[in-house]
Parts: C-alpha cells; sequence; structure tokens
C-alpha cells in the first residue's frame, strides 16, 4: 500500500464518502419515475476511485454489489481516460460492459480534482421499459439480445455544457414512455451531480493526495477483513448444484453447478462444471456470477464487511466462456440478472451446508417473480407498465423458522400496494393473503408463500412472466423438507390455464390471473419440531 | 407533580408510556378486522427484509396482530370511493364472538380505500362500539393511501389505547381532585399539544412525544431569538438527535418507523444517530479508529466516571483535554477521575502509535464527524445549506461539541438555552395546541377541478378546528395551514408544498421545491395525492423570566487543556451565573451551570442575552 493515512482522517473521510454514497441514492430514489426505482428502490450508487476499483456503495443491493464493482472499470476499457472530461456524465447499459442486463442503466460522472482525475460517481437505475419486443422489455421468447431492447454502448449524454438534446432524443425514441424514462435520465444525472459537488467540497478540506490515500487505506482494511473471514474457515473443497426450470424457449431444466475451494485466505468458485448457454433469456455475465459470490460470502461468513473493491481480492472466480454465466455476448440476458444469479446463491449454499451448517438457509423464492402487466390507452396509445414483484417464504435456518412473504438474497425490491395498483392502473385485486401449507416442514420451517389475484379491468393487457422456482421446489436443509414451488393460474375454476414462468400471452377484461407463490424449505428433521410450534401453526392456519 | 389547587389554568403534560408500552412490545390484545381476501396484509407488509446479509436476525418484525385475530367482512370500496360490494354487517356477530373468546381488548378496522369512503368502517366502528370499549377505525386514524402501513398505524393504535386511556384517565383523576378547572393537554408527536378526548381517540400520536417535547423547545427559542433556520442538537450520552426549524416550525415527517412497524402520524423529523458522550473508540481490525455505535452508556459509563467503565469514551476524551472540569461533580454524585480517562486514551494511543492528546483529539474528530453527517442529513439532504443555520446546542454533551461542529460546518452561530438541563418540561409549556389532519385526494393539477377540492379542505380544517373550539378558543387565535403532497405524475415520492390560489401556482411552487431538492425540474404533469392541514393556536403567552446575573463569581477558575491549534494553555472557568448579558467572553472558555458545560473554541465569543441564553459567534 502506498502512504499511510492518519487514522483519524480515515474514519473521517470514509464518513464522509459513505455520507455522499448514501445521498446519491435518496437523490435518485426520490426523483426517478420508474416505478421500480420510486417504490421499490432497484437501484445503486457508489463511488470508486480513478481507476474504477469501488470504494463506498450506498443503499447496497446485493445483486449489484459485483456489478458496480466493474462497471468503471471497463468503461476505461472502452473510453480511455485522457477522453474524459470535467462535467461529463456517460450512461451505458451494454452487459459486456460491467453490466448484467438492458433495464439496468448506468449513469458514470468522472471527478477531478485540479484537472486530475480522482474518483467517479456511478448509479444504476432499473428502468421501467428499456425498448424490445415487449412492454417492460422483458421478453420470455427471445433468442437474442437485440430483441431486448436498445444497447446503449457509452454515450456522453451530458458535458459541462449541460444535456446532449440529440443524443438524449435518439435514446428516448427508442424506448416506451420517453417522459418517464427522460425524468429517469435527469435523477441519474442529478445523483451524480451531487456527488461531485460533495466530493470537490473533501478535495478542498483534504487534497487529492490524502484522499486517494485514503481510497487504498479503504480497500486494504475491507481486504484483510475478508481474509481474516476466511482464513476462520475450514479448508477445504464442496460442491453443491442447483437447477433453473428452464430457458423460456427450450423446455429442460439447466444445471448450475459450482467447486469451492477455500484455502487459507483466499477462495476460489469454478462454475465449470455449469450448463452451457441457453437460447432463452437466462444468461448472465461473469459480473453477475461474480455478485452472487460476493453476496453469499458477505452473508455467510462477513456480514459487517464494507464492500468494495478490496474485500473482493481474495475471492476468485472461474466461469467457462460459452456457458450460463459467461456467454456470447448476442445472447439474451434479461432474466438471468435475477433468476441465474439466485441459483448461482443457491448452490453455493448448497455446497456449503456441511461446513457452515449454523449459517446456511434452506432455499426460498430465489426469483423475482416478475409479472408485468401492459395496457395500452386507446386515446393516446400511452403505455401504462406495470412491473410487479413477488416474493415467498423464506428458506429456514438453524436459528428460527423462515419468514413469510419476503423476498431474499439477491434482491430486497419491494411490492407495489393493492391501493396504488388499482388507482393507477387497470386491475381489481381481488385477494393478497398468505398461502397456508406452502412451507417445507422441519425442525424449523420454512415462511409461507402468497397469494395474489389480479382481475383486468381494460378491454387487452399483455401479461409476461419472467420467474423460477415454478418447477423446481425450494430446497429443505439438513433434513428439512421442500417447499411448494410457484403457481400462475389464468382463469382459475373449470376453465382454468396453468402459466409459465417465462411467458407471455394477451388477456382480455374481466380475466383473473392469481399467483400462488413459494413458500420457503425447512431446516432439519420434521420430528424434532416442538409440539408448540407445531399447535401454533394450527392455530394460526399456517399449515 | 405538586399541585397548588386554583392557581393553575392549565397543565401540560408529555409522557412516553405509549413510547414504552410500543418498544417493550407491551400492546394489548387486538382484534383486526379487513376487507375479505385481505386480513394478511399486516403480515406480509412490503415483502422487503431488515437485514439484508444477516439471516439469523429476524427478516421481519413480529405481526401486530396474529393471524388467527385477522378476520375478514364482505365488502369492497374502489379507489374513486365508489361502493363494489356492500358491507354485510351480519358477518360481523361471528367476528365479535371470536373476538370475545380470545379475549381482544381494543379492535382495529382497516378496509381497502376506506380514506376515500369511510361509510362502511363507519358502520363496523358503530356496530363494534356495543362490544368494546376500545375500536380504531383507518379513516379516522389515518386517512391516506398504501394499505400496509395504514393498517400498520390503526393496529398500533389500537394496540396502545386501553393502556394510554388508562393513564390518561388516572391524570384527569388526580387533576381533578386537585386542581378542577385546570385544563389539561398532551403533547404530541409533531410537538403540539392536544386534549384529553384527542389523546384518548388517537394515543399513537404520543408515541415520538419525548424528542416532540425537546424540539418544541428548541422551536421556541428559536421564534424568541428570530433564528429563520435553526437546528436542534441534543447530544446525550448514547444517541445525538437533531432536527430542522424553518421560521419557527419545527420539520415534521409524515412516516417513521417505530419498533419495526411504519407509524404514518406527523412526528418531528428528529434524525438520531448512536453517537454521544459514552460512545466508546476502539481500533478496527483495518486500525481505523472507530467512535460509536456501542456505548458505555450511564452503566459502566465512561471510564472517568469510576463506577466500572474500562474502555474509553468520548467524555474520557474531552476530559483529558480539558473539556469538562475535573472538580465538579456532576449529576448530584458523579467526580470524575482524569487518571482512569488518561488511562484508557493512552492505551488506546498505544496501538495507534499516537500521544495522550493526539489520542483525545482524534476520538473527539471522529465523533463530531458522525455527527456531522447527521447534520448534512437532515440540512443538505433536504435542500438547504448548513451555512444558514444556526445551532440550538442541549443535552448533556451538545454544548461542549456544538462549537466545533459549528466550525466545521460553517455555521456562525450556536446557542446553549437557558434551562437547558429541563428542556422536555419547558418544551410542554410552550408547545402550541396543534391539530393535523390528512386526506388522500387524487387530481392531475393539469385536470384541477377547485370546487371539491375546496369543500375536502373545509372539511379537514373543520376537523381540526372543532376541539379547539369546544375548548372555548377563539377562532380568531388559531392559525389554519393548508398544504398539498404533490409529485410528477408517475413519481412515488411527494413534496410537501403549501397551499397556492390556483394550480397554477402550486405547479410553480412545486417545481421550485423539486429543483432546490433535486437540482432540475422537467416541466411533465403534476399530480396531488393528499390533501393536508395543520390548525396551530398562534399566541404562546409563555415568557421566560429575565435573567439576573449573580454578584458571586464562585464557581471560576482554571483549568489545563489542550486545542489542536494553540496547544496546551490555561483555560478560564466561568459560572454562567455570573455572566452578565451583553459582556462576551472571548474564547477559549468553559462556561458551567448546574445542567451542563459550554466550551467556547479559540477564535469564537460568547455572551449572554437577557433570557440568559448563550449565543456564540463561531467566527466563519
Amino acid at each position: 500500500m502506498s502512504r499511510p493515512v492518519h487514522p483519524v482522517t480515515l474514519e473521517v473521510v470514509r464518513n464522509a464518502l459513505y455520507a455522499i454514497a448514501e445521498e446519491m441514492s435518496v437523490i435518485l430514489m426520490r426523483s426517478a419515475r420508474s416505478p421500480l426505482l420510486k417504490e421499490a428502490g432497484d437501484l445503486s450508487s457508489a463511488l470508486t476511485d480513478a481507476g474504477g476499483r469501488l470504494i463506498a456503495q450506498g443503499r447496497d443491493i446485493p445483486i449489484h454489489l459485483g456489478v458496480m464493482a466493474f462497471t468503471v472499470k471497463e468503461l476505461l476499457k472502452r473510453v480511455p481516460a485522457e477522453r474524459l472530461q470535467e462535467g461529463d456524465v456517460w450512461y451505458l447499459n451494454l452487459p459486456e460492459v460491467g453490466g448484467n442486463h438492458l433495464p439496468d442503466v448506468k449513469a458514470i460522472r468522472p471527478v477531478f480534482a485540479g484537472g486530475r482525475l480522482l474518483a467517479f460517481a456511478i448509479n444504476l437505475a432499473h428502468w421501467a421499459d428499456i425498448g424490445g419486443a415487449v412492454p417492460g422489455s422483458y421478453v420470455p421468447w427471445a433468442t437474442e439480445c437485440y430483441q431486448e431492447g436498445v444497447r446503449i454502448s457509452p454515450v456522453r449524454l451530458f458535458s459541462a455544457a449541460g444535456p446532449d438534446r440529440e443524443k438524449l432524443d435518439f435514446l428516448l425514441s427508442n424506448i416506451r414512455g420517453r417522459d418517464e424514462r427522460e425524468g429517469d435520465v435527469f435523477a441519474q444525472y442529478a445523483a451524480n451531480d451531487v456527488a461531485a459537488r460533495r466530493l470537490g467540497e473533501l478535495v478542498s478540506r483534504y487534497g487529492a493526495d490524502t484522499l486517494e490515500a485514503c481510497f487504498d487505506a479503504l480497500h486494504a482494511a475491507s481486504e484483510a477483513q475478508m481474509r481474516a473471514a476466511l482464513r476462520a474457515l475450514p479448508d477445504g473443497v464442496w460442491e453443491g448444484e442447483d437447477w433453473l426450470d428452464d430457458d423460456g424457449v427450450d423446455a429442460r431444466p439447466l444445471r448450475v453447478s459450482v467447486r469451492v475451494l477455500i484455502k487459507g485466505d483466499e477462495a476460489t468458485f469454478d462454475f465449470t462444471n455449469t450448463a452451457p448457454q441457453a437460447r432463452g433469456p437466462v444468461n448472465t455475465t461473469s459480473f453477475i456470477a461474480c455478485s452472487a459470490v460476493y453476496y453469499a460470502m458477505k452473508a455467510l461468513v462477513a456480514p459487517e464487511v464494507p464492500p468494495n473493491d478490496g474485500c473482493y481480492r481474495p475471492l476468485h472466480v472461474v466461469v467457462r466462456r460459452g456457458s450460463l454465466l459467461d456467454a456470447d455476448p448476442d445472447r439474451p440476458v434479461v432474466g438471468g440478472n435475477h433468476e441465474t444469479s439466485q441459483r448461482v446463491v443457491d448452490a453455493i449454499f448448497k455446497a456449503l451446508a456441511e461446513a457452515l451448517p449454523e449459517r446456511v438457509t434452506a432455499s426460498g423464492p430465489t426469483t423475482s417473480g416478475v409479472l408485468i402487466f401492459g395496457a395500452r390507452a386507446p386515446a393516446d396509445g400511452r403505455w401504462t407498465i406495470l412491473y410487479e414483484v413477488h416474493g415467498g417464504g423464506e428458506g429456514a435456518n438453524a436459528a428460527r423458522d423462515g419468514a413469510s412473504a419476503i423476498r431474499v438474497h439477491m434482491s430486497n425490491v419491494m411490492n407495489t400496494p393493492t391501493e396504488v395498483i388499482e388507482a393507477e392502473y387497470p386491475f381489481r385485486i381481488e385477494e393478497h393473503s398468505l398461502r397456508p401449507g406452502s412451507a417445507g416442514d422441519g425442525t424449523h420451517r420454512g415462511g409461507l408463500g402468497f397469494r395474489r389475484a389480479y382481475r383486468v379491468l381494460a378491454p387487452e393487457v399483455t401479461l409476461t412472466s419472467m420467474l423460477d422456482r415454478r418447477v423446481v421446489p425450494p430446497w429443505g436443509v439438513a433434513g428439512g423438507q421442500d417447499a411448494l414451488p410457484f403457481r400462475i393460474t389464468i382463469n382459475p375454476g373449470p376453465h382454468a390455464r396453468d402459466f409459465g414462468s417465462k411467458a407471455t400471452t394477451t388477456l382480455r377484461q374481466g380475466d383473473l390471473v392469481l399467483i400462488e407463490t413459494c413458500g420457503g424449505g425447512g431446516w432439519g428433521p420434521p420430528a424434532r419440531r416442538t409440539a408448540e410450534a407445531r399447535e401454533q401453526d394450527r392455530r394460526e392456519g399456517y399449515v | 407533580m405538586c399541585l397548588d389547587a386554583g392557581l393553575l389554568a392549565s397543565v401540560a403534560h408529555g409522557t412516553t408510556v405509549v413510547t414504552n408500552a410500543i418498544v417493550e412490545g407491551r400492546g394489548a390484545r387486538v382484534g383486526l378486522i379487513t376487507t375479505r381476501g385481505f386480513r394478511d396484509v399486516l403480515e406480509i407488509g412490503r415483502q422487503s427484509r431488515l437485514h439484508l446479509y444477516d439471516s439469523r436476525l429476524p427478516a421481519k418484525p413480529e405481526p401486530l396482530v396474529p393471524r388467527r385475530l385477522r378476520l375478514e367482512v364482505t365488502e369492497r370500496v374502489g379507489p374513486d370511493g365508489s361502493i363494489l360490494i356492500p358491507l354485510d354487517v351480519n358477518e360481523l356477530a361471528a367476528i365479535v364472538k371470536t373476538f370475545e373468546q380470545e379475549g381482544v381488548e381494543s379492535v382495529a378496522v382497516c378496509l381497502l380505500h376506506g380514506y376515500a369512503n369511510p361509510t362502511h368502517e363507519r358502520a363496523l366502528k358503530a356496530a363494534l362500539a356495543r362490544h368494546f370499549a376500545h375500536v380504531s377505525v383507518s379513516s379516522d386514524i389515518n386517512a391516506e393511501f398504501r394499505e400496509y402501513e395504514r393498517t400498520s398505524t390503526t393496529a398500533l393504535n389500537a394496540a396502545v389505547m386501553p393502556l394510554a386511556n388508562r393513564y390518561v384517565g388516572e391524570l384527569v383523576d388526580a387533576l381533578g381532585r386537585r386542581a378542577s378547572g385546570a385544563a389539561l393537554h398532551l403533547l404530541h408527536s409533531a410537538g403540539g399539544m392536544m386534549s384529553v378526548e384527542a389523546a384518548r381517540a388517537r394515543p399513537l400520536a404520543m408515541a415520538a412525544s419525548g424528542p416532540a417535547a425537546g424540539v418544541a423547545a428548541a422551536t421556541y427559542v428559536a421564534l424568541r431569538l428570530g433564528l429563520g433556520r435553526a437546528l436542534a442538537f441534543d447530544m446525550g450520552g448514547t444517541t445525538t438527535d437533531v432536527c430542522l426549524i424553518t421560521d419557527g416550525v419545527a420539520e415534521t415527517a409524515a412516516q417513521r418507523r417505530l419498533a419495526g412497524y411504519p407509524v404514518r402520524l406527523p412526528m418531528v423529523a428528529v434524525e438520531s444517530i448512536g453517537a454521544g458522550g459514552g460512545s466508546i473508540a476502539h481500533v478496527d481490525v483495518a486500525n481505523a479508529l472507530k467512535v460509536g455505535p456501542r456505548s458505555a452508556g450511564a452503566v459502566p459509563g465512561p471510564a472517568c466516571y469510576g463506577i466500572g467503565g474500562t474502555e474509553p469514551t468520548v467524555t474520557d476524551a474531552n476530559l483529558v483535554l480539558g473539556y469538562l472540569n475535573p472538580e465538579r461533580v456532576y449529576g448530584g454524585s458523579i467526580h470524575l477521575e482524569r487518571a482512569r480517562a488518561v488511562t484508557v486514551i493512552e492505551s488506546l494511543g498505544r496501538r495507534l502509535g499516537l500521544s495522550l492528546v493526539e489520542m483525545a483529539q482524534g476520538v473527539v474528530e471522529v465523533a463530531n464527524a458522525n455527527m456531522l453527517r447527521a447534520l448534512r442529513l437532515v440540512s443538505v439532504q433536504r435542500g438547504y445549506d448548513l451555512r444558514d443555520f444556526a445551532l440550538i446546542a442541549y443535552g448533556g454533551a451538545g454544548p461542549i461539541h456544538a462549537g466545533a461542529l459549528a466550525r466545521q460546518a460553517g455555521i456562525a452561530r450556536v446557542v446553549v438555552p437557558v434551562h437547558s438541563g429541563a428542556f422536555s418540561a419547558l418544551g410542554c409549556l410552550v408547545s402550541p395546541l396543534r391539530y393535523d389532519a390528512v386526506q388522500t385526494w387524487r387530481a392531475r393539477l393539469d385536470a384541477w377541478d377547485a370546487k371539491p377540492v375546496e369543500d375536502r379542505f373545509r372539511e379537514l380544517e373543520e376537523r381540526c378546528l372543532a376541539p379547539l373550539l369546544d375548548e372555548g378558543i377563539a377562532v380568531e387565535r388559531v392559525a389554519l395551514e393548508r398544504s398539498c403532497d404533490l409529485r410528477y405524475t408517475g413519481q412515488n415520492y411527494e413534496l410537501a408544498v403549501a397551499w397556492g390560489d390556483d394550480a397554477g401556482a402550486l405547479r410553480a411552487a412545486f417545481e421550485a421545491r423539486h429543483r432546490q431538492l433535486y437540482g432540475y425540474a422537467t416541466g411533465e404533469s403534476v399530480e396531488c395525492v393528499n390533501l393536508r392541514v395543520v390548525a396551530r393556536v398562534m399566541d404562546t403567552a409563555l415568557e421566560l423570566p429575565t435573567f439576573e446575573p449573580a454578584e458571586s463569581r464562585a464557581g471560576s477558575g482554571v483549568q489545563r487543556a489542550w486545542f489542536a491549534e494553540m496547544g496546551e494553555i490555561e483555560l478560564r472557568r466561568h459560572p454562567r451565573a455570573a455572566l452578565a448579558p451583553g459582556r462576551p467572553v472571548v474564547g477559549p472558555a468553559l462556561i458551567e451551570d448546574e445542567w451542563s458545560t459550554t466550551l467556547v473554541y479559540p477564535g469564537q465569543r460568547c455572551a449572554a442575552d437577557r433570557f440568559g441564553h448563550l449565543v456564540i459567534e463561531t467566527g466563519v
């Protein structure tokens, strides 16, 4: 490492950097337009050093951990630092440039101190539409990336002179709901603008040299903490695998397999035996595989380590080119971001269940549970898009039963209230309730999934699903039982139609869509569940 | 409480009984009635988990009402208030029976879109009143959309209602025996007082009255000193609370979490951080110095208290630096032992290769950095510039740190109010009677129909005015403020904007506020989602007595102290009681009273005003 930093200065600067990243997230969330950002907070913001190495992250959404760690580094390979200027904000969404899928648009602003490149402010926001074949840009039948929306290679949308209207218009002309999207572009700009100003204040107080020394020290600190956590684990090799239901195009399960090697203070995650790349949209980039690895290790061994470039240094990820986890750039990826990434976590947890019996939870709703409803106003043809995520029952662990109706692992996106849906979208919600009996039994049982029923009030609505765990159920651990998987039914009753997990259809006025979400797997043998716990389950109607 | 009957015109009371009941989970057994198909909304919540990484911790708080006590009725109201399925009151008999068998004490009712049309909720309330002493319905408690938050607020109100009613009842009885005729008022979370009847119906409004009391006192001080923008800065042993005061009004938040549960009633917008005098300094694995969030609290306390504490705290660092008086007795019994503080700070310094004084200064600086982050949170993130504010410092440690923080934040003036040790009591005395009301009202400004909005505002105003008129307060004395929650169509965070004469004025005010907060405005369509009214009784009769300086200078003296810019110096101690108004003390200096120690840093000047408030000019 470079120059030593005064421990007091380091702590004061660290505080200030986190305050900046947090402030970015607040500004982005409050001023953005896409429903996912505003209600659900599907966004991240971070600061990196001049080399693109992550320093501090605001609200950290696990799925973005790895992505944010790579985006600026990859950008610098395409756009050399000499081309960057004070006041620039670059936008991009290409998966191969430190990305994940097209709806997650990144905005990056270089920050200078006296003409020298000091840092980057970066934020990522999930836009409700990025163009492509269907409203909401989740195309379950896509077989190439070009069907999934507009691919934004790094483009400078703002300079010190202000927005570049021509480029902005070009981009927005390819996307549904351009007013809303323009609001998102500006929200992302505003968040980075604040970060640049705050960093400027820090520079004037401490000077660029001291700040750079602090960045290095923060990396060193997280690296030391992660190494200490890994050293505390037994050395060894563990293997685990889990399966995706299908890829939306070919109806067969896809294997995600990991071999975890822990040796001293380093760990390697080898995914070589994972399925080949898929025709349908469940492929991922290696950055997503890294996100999942970083999340799993934070959750299992080091929840308190601040995520930055340093804490990732002892973790090595091996993926095979042309496999599900490092697909060719023209492959579709939209669902891989939150389906395949969750399955990577499942495989790692399964692998380490024996080594870390007190920490591993059973599987649960390791899927985004996405349903997208698109309705078009008859008057002006404007699209209204409801993008809704559905959680389920959390897996149980050694400490407790799983929680009901919740998001797990890579995402923590909230639901949209019934009263908001009914006021703003052409639906009536007829039920939103727990799904008794959906949990896996065990010494500790899993949490319950839930039921939500959408009645269509508009003449015509498109429905797209992009989820998983509809066929392969959430597994129990340490003798606990599996839970019930997802089920989607259109018009329950004598004319019921079972609806797929990666499918699209047109609904008519009066149709009813019932989604029943998966429960969580159990932990430990059911025979050891206490009589009191069983009595309570019965009394509350959980079973 | 010692009351001289006959002399009292009114009694102001603040209580933490509701807060404690919530935090300790001691609420009553509640039964909840919902629309058919939605009894689990309370348990489903927003489906997000509390802890992202550590699955050993609970992912959600326990549901406020267990599932077997959440029952459904057949009925349905649409988002526009239309009745889609009429209420079937006959179903209530079975529900009442179940509740009675289960020993339910208090009933909550929250029906979908109950805010848009309360007919069904009111019918249930009337029917339930025949069976239960305590009934809370959502359209009374919080007539705002988003069903989980409204259900949580209503159920929590129901949970504290029996207990709060007993408490208030006992208070009324005691008062009636000893001071009949005196009007009793209770402090609520928004920093105002309310009647006994209002407190009985909506006891949850008292949930944050603890922090509200201090903020109310700070607001009074800000108003009296003509401070347009002020920050209440309350630094205690374990936490520091900060709240923004603009033009004599403390900022309120429309929603907060208490013990993990959303509560959607107006509360003073206090940001609380885990840094105080008792915060423990330590070196982490990466050799960085951290202060807090762990605190030594009052027991075992800082090492210098000599009552068992062995870890270095902010108070120990302050003592080492000479910012506290080692010869004084604090809180009646605590003697500060400098030697103990030196031992723990030195030992910490050895780990980082720092001298005793460097280490103590480091601890104070890091603690200040933590607090600066909280100050920023309440000001900059709301679009204000910290430099425009005055700091009103109270709490045990506030007046020691305020001067240093102000200098770092570019704040020109610090006020250490008189009676800062009894600040909460002062807050109760000076808080105006205040009632709040909210009603969800969805309408786009570009299709604005003024008439129904005016009608709704009138209704809300009448609701707020009624308890005031009941007490015989003349309507001229009441300030009625209307505001709207506005957002760009499709946005999800609303901005509160003061009511304008027409849609054009509202729109302009919204865009100005949006630009102030987020740096841009787009000219898109704007929609209203909520209407709000606040009724406040304007005059506050209380005048603080004029301050008379004491003749005696007992307590003055000198002690050694260290400041970064001066090194070691002789620091003068002044008894606060002897400071004549208008005669400035030039820093560095220590000013002491029985409740607190105020530190005037080098380059700063401090003078008492005619009420005895200390005003420090920081010279920035």
